[in-house]
């Protein structure tokens, strides 16, 4: 009585829901009964480098390499890619960059595989880290007595340490660009204290860096010590996109004037 | 039998009903396929030419920054962060390029609303709009039972069901294939996940080609939109208007949607239907709506709601008279 | 199989306190067209949905060939054919499509037979073309069609000429005879219009507020009511040897009305001219059904 069309549609409806049952059977079957036996899962080995034409760069650190405070969420990172692809350069820019981030995280970081990977793949890394270890959040102003400082800076420097030994060991020949700290606190009444800890704890990563090779300090305190409130975010703390370009500006000249060049 | 219900698709495809449907999918698919290569463009643009390897440290890491300002999603970020981290690690790739990825996040997106939407098309005026033509008047001074006439509505509803995911399934493989490839299909999928007191429970944690879970899927979307269709019959049969039936379970939907991000603390919420409806998250591991809902409980619940809906339409349907 | 072919006992419908069908009583021979008249709102159409099976009765049976519907409801169905209201199709698909959907529903129906229907109401045109694009009048027989598809034995029409053209009301009713007299059916008709059922009935239940109040033969019930017009001269001898003879109705200027009877209308005019009045005009008149309503019905208003 039905045409052949209303036929074949209806069988083939019936052939689907068939389809669709057994599909989801199988996801019973599957979820609650429980799988058939599990094959191995295969672990991430380090596999061949595959070779990339791209200039890498892999940024780690704290929220300045991540871009809090740069209205176009690039950061320092983000300029410098900029910077150098108007060079011409094809660059890959890799920001693993987590806000918050202290030295003793950074190690932690570092020991993640892919993470490894990455940095073996990149042509330079650049780094921002201790922020976060010499203010704490902001805790550190509240005790700025010598003996605190030099308590957290004690052990930033043996992290520093283990960070850039695990940088080395993933990557024997990139330049390692570490950025240096900056003083937002210069205007506030503490600020002759918070100054001279952190031109402390700078000289003492130039003195760590120095026990490797390729590695590079870069100064940032200076890019802030004048009309610091220009080039800082409202949270008197992150610098804003001037500030980030400052600091991009002064690492693509390194880059491309310095041995970065590939 | 059989052929009472070939009148129903007859019907169906009298009104067109699967070309406007098929006609939603193309549309919407297309928006998403170009989303989603613009997408790949962007992360490219961002990082360069780089593997996936990268891309998902990448996105780990961006995810990672977004926990301390995510809120009340700060949990479910933080299991998707560990998720993926447990991918990076066992060296598979959450997101092969090609068809059969694509279709896989496809119907995870879809399968709570959208394609629980395409069946409301068909199932919400199946019955009132024979009362608003006033055919049924027709169909049930034949010499045919009501039960019988009802019956072969609803395996008409089943049969249009299945229908839906079919064209819903090729439509997404066509389109997909020609922008993204047709490969990776025996790609595999870390199944498995399960959460338990907000922590990522990977005990379970299997590799299932990429095939073979897209089919079970579709086979939890076809479960999702048969139950979603009942409960849309059972108010076409209750309803006058069909329009009226549509609104009403649109609202229910939506308002599942809403709920589940909010009833983490309403526990006796994981009785109603609409927040059961996300059986693909219990695949992808995500965090229920509500601590130590499972698979098994929410595919029981919408089994009970179903029956009762399909009780409900019965009795009413046997019942009630025309006027 | 006996003679009645519809039969319904006691039939009642109470729909919360309000008793819209009072225990209405009726039976319908093969052959005949039944009428079942009555003003909007008496209850016909609930009547009708209650024999065709749409509503269920709160008390009485219905029976079709003698097969109860409430108990034996689908063998029931196949000996009934109806038209409700409107002939509503699915006006998305084609005339055929639709006699075929119906088609399905009855058993053993061929596609010689649903030929022979289309046939039967000469749609023979247009019965590929989809059911928006007919007339209203083809409509109506497109489902006077799906309404004989199985051959039925009781054919229930509620307002078929409603919404037809003159034409149209006057191929309908010869169609019903047609199917009474030729193909034997049973068919009851509803309607509002006294005209019509008239017309087209043999017998007619008339039914207000729920409640038969009188079902008789057409012949009969017009008969019992039918008047004698007399113009007599001189008027006023004439009327009161008249009053004598037998009850005068009504009066008007030159003329007076009694009932009419076959067997004492001459014995009266004779007695009459014996009396010496002249009668100039003896009229007898059959009364309009419209009449005979607001007799019956005490006055109740018909529109």
């Amino acid at each position: 009585m039905h045409s052949l069309k209303v036929r074949f549609i209806a069988v083939f409806a019936a052939v689907a829901c068939l389809l669709w049952l057994l599909g989801l059977g199988w996801a019973v079957k599957d979820y609650l009964i429980g799988a058939d036996s599990v094959p191995g899962l295969p672990v991430a080995g380090d596999e061949p480098q595959p070779v990339l034409k791209a200039y890498k760069i892999v940024a780690l650190g704290d929220s300045l390499t991540r871009g809090t405070g740069d209205s176009e969420g690039k950061g320092y990172a983000g300029y410098v890619g900029d910077l150098l692809k108007q060079d011409g350069m094809d660059v890959s820019l890799v920001n693993l960059g987590i806000k918050g981030l202290t030295s003793a995280q950074m190690t932690e970081q570092l020991k993640q595989k892919e993470v490894h990977r990455q940095i073996g793949q990149a042509d330079i890394v650049l780094m921002t880290i201790g922020g976060n270890d010499l203010f704490d959040g902001g805790q550190t102003l509240s005790n700025l007595t010598p003996e605190n400082l030099a308590s957290l800076g004690d052990g930033f420097l043996a992290n520093l340490k283990s960070v850039l030994t695990a940088v080395r060991a993933a990557n024997g020949r990139a330049v390692v660009y570490v950025l240096g700290l900056y003083d937002p606190f210069r205007d506030l009444e503490s600020g002759d204290r918070t100054s001279s800890a952190v031109r402390s704890w700078n000289y003492k990563m130039t003195e760590v860096l120095s026990g490797y090779s390729n590695t590079v300090f870069v100064p940032t305190y200076d890019l802030f010590q004048q009309n610091t409130a220009d080039y800082l975010f409202t949270d008197h703390f992150h610098p804003n996109e001037k500030g980030y370009r400052l600091m991009a500006g002064r690492l693509a000249a390194l880059i491309t004037g310095g041995g970065g060049r590939p | 039998m059989i052929s009472l219900v070939q009148n129903e698709l007859m019907k169906l495809l009298g009104k067109r009903r699967f070309m406007i449907i098929a006609a939603i999918i193309v549309v919407l698919l297309s928006l998403f396929t170009y989303a989603q290569s613009r997408q790949s463009e962007a992360v490219k643009e961002r990082l360069g030419d780089v593997d996936w390897r990268t891309e998902l440290q990448q996105r780990i890491v961006d995810w990672q920054n977004r926990l301390s300002s995510a809120g009340q999603w700060k949990d479910q970020l933080q299991i998707q962060i560990q998720q993926y981290q447990y991918y990076l690690d066992h060296d598979v790739n959450p997101s092969e390029p090609g068809a059969p990825t694509f279709i896989r996040g496809f119907v995870e997106n879809s399968a709570e609303l959208f394609l629980p939407l395409l069946v409301m098309i068909v199932a919400v005026d199946l019955v009132s709009s024979e009362r608003s033509m006033g055919t049924i008047k027709l169909l049930l001074t034949r010499p045919v039972s009501r039960f019988k006439v009802l019956l072969s509505k609803y395996i008409a509803l089943i049969l249009s069901v299945s229908l839906i995911i079919f064209l819903f399934g090729l439509l997404s493989f066509l389109i997909s294939a020609v922008m993204f490839g047709n490969q990776g299909w025996s790609a595999p999928v870390l199944t498995g996940f399960s959460v338990q007191g907000g922590e990522l429970n990977i005990a379970g944690v299997r590799l299932v080609s990429q095939s073979r879970y897209i089919l079970q899927q579709f086979g939890l979307a076809w479960f999702i939109s048969l139950v979603v269709g009942t409960l849309s019959f059972m108010l076409s049969i209750l309803m006058r208007s069909s329009a009226a039936g549509m609104g009403t379970m649109l609202a229910c939907l939506i308002s599942g949607a809403i709920l589940s991000s909010m009833v983490s603390s309403w526990e006796s919420a994981k009785y109603l239907f609409m927040v059961n409806l996300g059986l693909m998250d219990y695949m992808s591991g995500s965090a229920p709506p509500v601590e130590g809902m499972t698979l098994g409980f929410s595919l029981a619940v919408l089994a009970v709601w179903m029956l009762g809906a399909l009780a409900v339409s019965f009795t009413v349907f046997m019942r009630k008279d025309i006027y | 199989m006996s003679d009645i072919t519809l039969s319904v006992n006691g039939l009642r419908k109470v729909i919360g306190k309000r008793v819209i069908i009072k225990d209405l009583s009726f039976e319908l021979k093969r052959g005949e067209v039944f009428g079942f008249l009555g003003p909007n709102g008496a209850g016909k159409t609930t009547t009708i949905r209650m024999l065709v099976g749409l509503i269920k009765p709160t008390a009485g049976s219905i029976r079709i060939c003698g097969l109860d519907i409430s108990k034996q409801f689908t063998k029931a169905m196949s000996h009934l054919g109806c038209i409700v209201e409107n002939p509503e199709l699915y006006p998305f698909l084609s005339g055929l499509h639709n006699l075929r959907h119906f088609a399905v529903m009855l058993s053993g129906i061929s596609h010689e037979r649903i030929d022979e229907v289309v046939r039967l109401v000469g749609m023979q045109d247009r019965i590929q073309d989809k059911v928006s694009t007919y007339s209203l009048g083809m409509r109506q027989r497109l489902g006077i069609a799906q309404a004989l598809l199985g051959k039925p034995d009781v054919l229930i029409l509620d307002e078929p000429t409603n919404g037809l053209d003159p034409s149209g009301i006057r191929e309908m009713r010869a169609f019903i005879r047609f199917l009474a007299e030729e193909e034997g059916l049973t068919v009851l008709v509803s309607s509002h219009l006294l005209h019509e059922i008239q017309l087209m009935c043999d017998r007619v239940a008339i039914i207000s507020k729920g409640e038969i109040i009188r079902i008789d033969t057409v012949h009969e019930l017009l008969s019992s009511e039918e008047r004698l017009v007399w113009r007599l001269q001189p008027e006023a001898l004439g009327k009161s040897v008249l009053g004598g003879l037998t009850e005068i109705l009504s009066e008007d200027e030159g003329s007076v009305t009694t009932p009419y009877s076959e067997r004492l209308a001459g014995e009266w005019n004779r007695l009459l001219v014996e009396a010496g009045v002249r009668v100039l005009e003896m009229n007898r008149k059959l009364p309009a059904l419209e009449d005979l309503f607001l007799e019956l019905t005490g006055g109740e208003a018909i529109d």
